[in-house]
């Protein structure tokens, strides 16, 4: 349960729009870890040893005009630490679902672990299914297909990746913090409500309304909700960018 | 004119000398412009007006003029007026041209001399205005001496004037020397209006230009104490400056703080945690003011105090927007998720609060500094990291009421061990997780700690209650089962569910069965039902002597060891309980050999022999006389006569196969033991027995200890030795 931070100072230094809250979950060894250190890393982890309880980590993504900064959960497979790791799918905004491509197993157990998911997170929780170790081709037990309908079946987005080449790793990040945008611009998803796992960043504040954030000038002159939810609109993620 | 007149006349005039003369005067052309202006001069001269009008009229005309016929063309009158004009002419030329001709020399002269005449009178009056211009040069000249004077005076007079000016002038350049000195002096060494502006003013908010004017008040600040250091020590002006500036920079440093105060309270309210480029440096600068920064993060804490607080009962009662996720307080009845789920609520705030600071301070983070080498930046990172773990220690403190409260309510409230156990696992594995986090002495860390000892001691309370119900219970005495008994069963039934929680709860280092905590749970469920078995079976065993209290205490043994035995990590307390079981074994063995002793009838024998003081002859000892010995092998033979030997109908009772062969079989050993040593001392001359081998060999097995172990089905000592130790 360590504290890992992004790696990147500029990246972690930079303001941001949107804030939002991610969990990575799957069966043990599934590769969540890996999928995670080579999203925030750039590189594949050796020797990941099972995760205990839970690990956090952050990374700031560009989505088109959007700065978005995602805290991401590492949560561990083992049954063992179920119940702990159940307490951290409380409202979160987006949940990233992983199996292992060369493990029927992992994949049965899916169900078990949306359905906690969807139980447990925000609302309007958007899961993106990932079938990891896409590089191991000649092990595959779990074909492309029927990951595909299962996933069309259960409404969620999928995709497979592979955390040791790195292909396609940020993709479900990116379909993920998107579609937590476009709930958020269909009014599924309103940031200025603790528990909804997005929140606002400075950056989009700022935006809104600079003067009165940033100066000392009228220290009665706070923010009103009401103005700056009517200008928002102006600047919500568009049909174009999303 | 003049032409046609001697054209006219030269044509009939014949060649002589004299004609010559004429014709070469005649040929002479008086055409030149000079005798042409002299002509007309003389011709104006005597004529009339109105001829020399006309003359001069007609000689700008045409040529035709000199043909005396008139174009027919022309009107009738004009060309009659223009006739009798000419035949006047005419005639009046021909008076003039005479008179002409006689006086021209004459009144040539006589003009002369009136013109002459004409200018002296003219000289004259030109002479006298000359004159009067002369008196008049003259009076000038004086007043020019005069002024030409004055002028000398002044110049005179001005020239110190102009020495004064340039003095002055050189004055001025000094001055204006210097002015642009000063002036550089003061760019140098003051603030530009708009950089005062900026770092007093309210209105201005604290941005690039501040932090420019701020860098610059410091800069002049540093440059104006460098300058004083010089040697002519500290000057006036240097002294203004300095308090000037400094005044500005502390200005600078109080609008700083005001405006951070302020960014944080907004912050606060927000409860959201992005940190705006100019919050961060203003953080970096107030830095140079530690008591002012250590003022501001002080409200800081404050406010994320209340912030966090806040969230935290709001996610308890209230839950997210429209009830989604549910308040966590809905879980109160389930404990574990209950604990479970403020616990990580309060882990991830945490971790919010730590990457929030960590921008704030411009802190990249545990591995950048880890593997940072430079001492110098080892030694600041320590320092941000200090003020990092008080800010986020400071952040959850007031949490830690609330949260506290919650735990302990739901810990004391537990009914079951099992789930106190449990819960005490997680508050531990918080515990571990947060002191790693945000250090030991964090107040979190430290509640944390104290939850999880509170935990631990209801959890141990009711485990010692549990042990204490079991050594208190007094078993049945009517009950004649030597099986466990459903007290025991139920106690270890607790212990494996309380062993099931330490396999699969959170234990990091699982092979480590030294764990203070699992050696106490195991003394005290353990070592309660030892005692119980033990205790209540010599209890019971005083009063029922008939019951089989070995069998049970080993019974009870054994099936405590088994379930121990499922967990690897148990290792420790297996061991020592197998000494207690080796120990229990050894007594039943004792027992067991006895009865066996006492059933084949060789006990007669050992109870001589082994009080036998070696005076006088074995076989003059009363009991073991050679009838005596006759009745004790009869005996020992229709004892191995019967049917299974191998088995013991009182250890079939006990629950372990293993232990009941075990057992019987060092009985048997021992009694071939005794056997052994019976033959050896009948054999023994000096025991004085008479046909010893007869007596021996009378009844099975005759005297052959190699029979008896083959009946019996046990080994040879040596050959089990020899075996072993091959
Ligand atoms: N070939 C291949 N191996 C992978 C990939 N991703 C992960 N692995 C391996 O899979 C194993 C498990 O990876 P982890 O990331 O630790 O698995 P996890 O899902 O985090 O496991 P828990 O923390 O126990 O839940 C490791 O040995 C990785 O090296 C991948 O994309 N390709
Ligand atoms: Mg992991």
């Amino acid at each position: 349960m360590a504290f890992n931070v992004d790696d990147d100072a500029t990246e972690l230094l930079e303001t941001y729009d949107f804030l939002m809250k991610f969990i990575i979950i799957g069966e043990a060894g599934t590769g969540k870890s890996c999928l995670l250190h080579q999203f925030t890393h750039n590189s594949f982890k050796d020797h990941s040893q099972h995760t205990i309880g839970v690990e956090f980590s952050s990374r700031t993504l560009k989505l088109g005009e959007k700065k978005i900064k995602l805290q991401l959960w590492d949560t561990a497979g083992q049954e063992r630490f179920r119940s702990v790791t159940r307490s951290y799918y409380r409202g979160a905004a987006g949940a990233i679902l992983v199996y292992d491509i060369t493990s029927r197993e992992s994949f049965a157990n899916l169900s078990r672990w949306l359905t906690d998911a969807r139980a447990l997170g925000s609302a309007s929780l958007v899961v993106i299914l990932v079938g990891n170790k896409s590089d191991r081709e000649e092990e595959r037990e779990v074909e492309w297909s029927e990951a595909s309908k299962w996933a069309a079946d259960n409404d969620v987005h999928f995709l497979e990746a592979s955390s040791l080449s790195g292909d396609n790793v940020e993709a479900p990040f990116l379909l993920a913090a998107r579609s937590v945008l476009l709930a958020i611009e269909a009014g599924a998803l309103d940031p200025e409500k603790a528990g909804s796992g997005v929140s606002y960043g400075d950056r989009a504040l700022r935006r809104v309304n600079s003067s009165s954030r940033l100066s000392f000038g009228s220290l009665s002159g706070g923010r009103q909700k009401n103005t700056v939810k009517l200008k928002m609109k102006k600047w919500m993620p568009g049909s174009r960018c999303c | 004119m003049a032409a046609t007149l001697h054209s006219d006349s030269a044509s009939p005039q014949p060649r002589n000398p004299t004609s010559l003369r004429i014709y070469k005067i005649l040929g002479t052309s008086f055409n030149d412009p000079g005798t042409q202006d002299a002509l007309r001069t003389v011709s104006e001269l005597y004529a009339p007006e109105a001829l020399a009008a006309r003359s001069s009229k007609e000689a700008s005309t045409d040529a035709t003029e000199d043909s005396p016929l008139q174009p027919h063309h022309e009107p009738p009158s004009l060309s009659s007026r223009v006739n009798s004009t000419s035949q006047d002419l005419t005639h009046g030329i021909e008076d003039i041209a005479a008179a002409a001709r006689q006086n021209l020399r004459k009144d040539t002269e006589k003009r002369l001399t009136d013109t002459s005449r004409k200018y002296l009178t003219a000289l004259g009056e030109i002479n006298a205005k000359l004159e009067l211009l002369q008196t008049h040069v003259n009076l000038m000249r004086t007043s020019c001496n005069e002024a030409d004077q004055h002028l000398q005076a002044s110049t005179d007079a001005s020239k110190s004037m102009l020495e004064h000016a340039s003095s002055l002038r050189n004055q001025r350049q000094q001055v204006e020397d210097r002015k642009s000195i000063v002036s550089l002096f003061i760019s140098r060494f003051t603030l530009l209006d708009a950089e005062a502006l900026a770092l007093t003013s309210r209105d201005a908010s604290v941005d690039e230009t501040f932090f420019r004017a701020m860098d610059r008040a410091e800069q002049i600040r540093d440059d104006c104490r460098v300058l004083m250091s010089g040697e002519e020590g500290p000057s006036q002006a240097g002294l203004d400056i300095m308090a000037k500036m400094s005044s500005q920079i502390e200005q600078g440093y109080e609008k700083m703080l005001r405006w951070t105060a302020h960014a944080f309270r907004q912050m606060g309210r927000d409860s959201q945690l992005d940190v705006h480029p100019s919050l961060r440096a203003a953080v970096v600068r107030l830095r140079k003011r530690p008591e002012l920064l250590h003022e501001v993060l002080g409200q800081l804490a404050e406010i994320r105090q209340d912030t966090v607080l806040s969230s935290f009962i709001t996610a308890l009662t209230r839950g997210g927007p429209s009830g989604l996720p549910r308040p966590i307080e809905i879980h109160a009845h389930d404990p574990l998720r209950y604990v479970g789920d403020m616990l990580a609520w309060v882990h991830q705030a945490i971790a919010a609060e730590r990457e929030f600071l960590e921008s704030l301070f411009d802190v990249k983070g545990d591995r950048r500094m880890v593997g940072a080498t430079r001492s110098f930046a080892k030694a600041e990172a320590t320092e941000e990291e200090g003020w990092l773990f008080e800010m986020m220690d400071a952040a959850v403190t007031k949490l830690c009421v609330p949260l506290k409260a919650r735990v302990e309510q739901t810990i004391r409230s537990q009914q079951s061990g099992i789930v106190s156990y449990k819960v005490a696992n997680l508050l531990q594995f918080y515990w571990i997780t947060m002191s790693r986090t945000i250090g030991e002495e964090a107040l979190l860390s430290k509640a944390l700690r104290g939850l999880t000892d509170l935990a631990f001691t209801v959890f141990y309370d009711e485990v010692q209650a549990h042990a204490k119900t079991l050594t208190e219970n007094m078993m049945d005495p009517n009950d004649t089962s030597v099986a466990p008994p459903y007290a025991l069963l139920d106690h270890v039934q607790v212990l494996k569910e309380i062993l099931n929680v330490y396999q699969s709860f959170l234990n990091e280092d699982q092979e480590d069965d030294q764990s203070h905590e699992l050696v106490r749970i195991l003394d005290i469920m353990v070592d309660s039902a030892v005692n119980m078995c033990t205790v209540g079976a010599s209890d019971k065993m005083a009063i029922r002597p008939v019951w089989d209290g070995r069998v049970f205490v080993l019974n009870c043994l054994t099936y405590i060891q088994n379930v121990l035995e499922g967990y690897a990590f148990t290792g420790r307390k297996q061991t020592s309980l197998a000494e207690t079981i080796k120990t229990h074994t050894g007594i039943l063995l004792e027992d067991h050999y006895q009865n066996l002793m006492e059933d084949t009838g060789l006990k007669g024998f050992a109870n001589v022999s082994s009080s036998y003081d070696e005076s006088g002859p074995l076989s003059h000892q009363p009991g073991a006389r050679a009838h005596e010995v006759q009745a004790y092998l009869h005996q020992f033979a229709s004892w191995l006569s019967m049917v299974e030997i191998g088995h013991s109908p009182r250890l079939t009772r006990l629950t372990q196969h293993k232990l009941h062969s075990e057992i019987h079989e060092a009985a048997l050993e021992r009694l071939v033991e005794v056997y052994r040593q019976l033959c050896a001392e009948v054999r023994r001359p000096s025991h004085k027995y008479e046909a010893a081998a007869t007596l021996l060999g009378s009844e099975r097995p005759f005297g052959q200890v190699a029979l008896l172990q083959q009946i019996l089905g046990v080994a040879d000592r040596a050959d089990l030795k020899e075996g072993s130790s091959q």
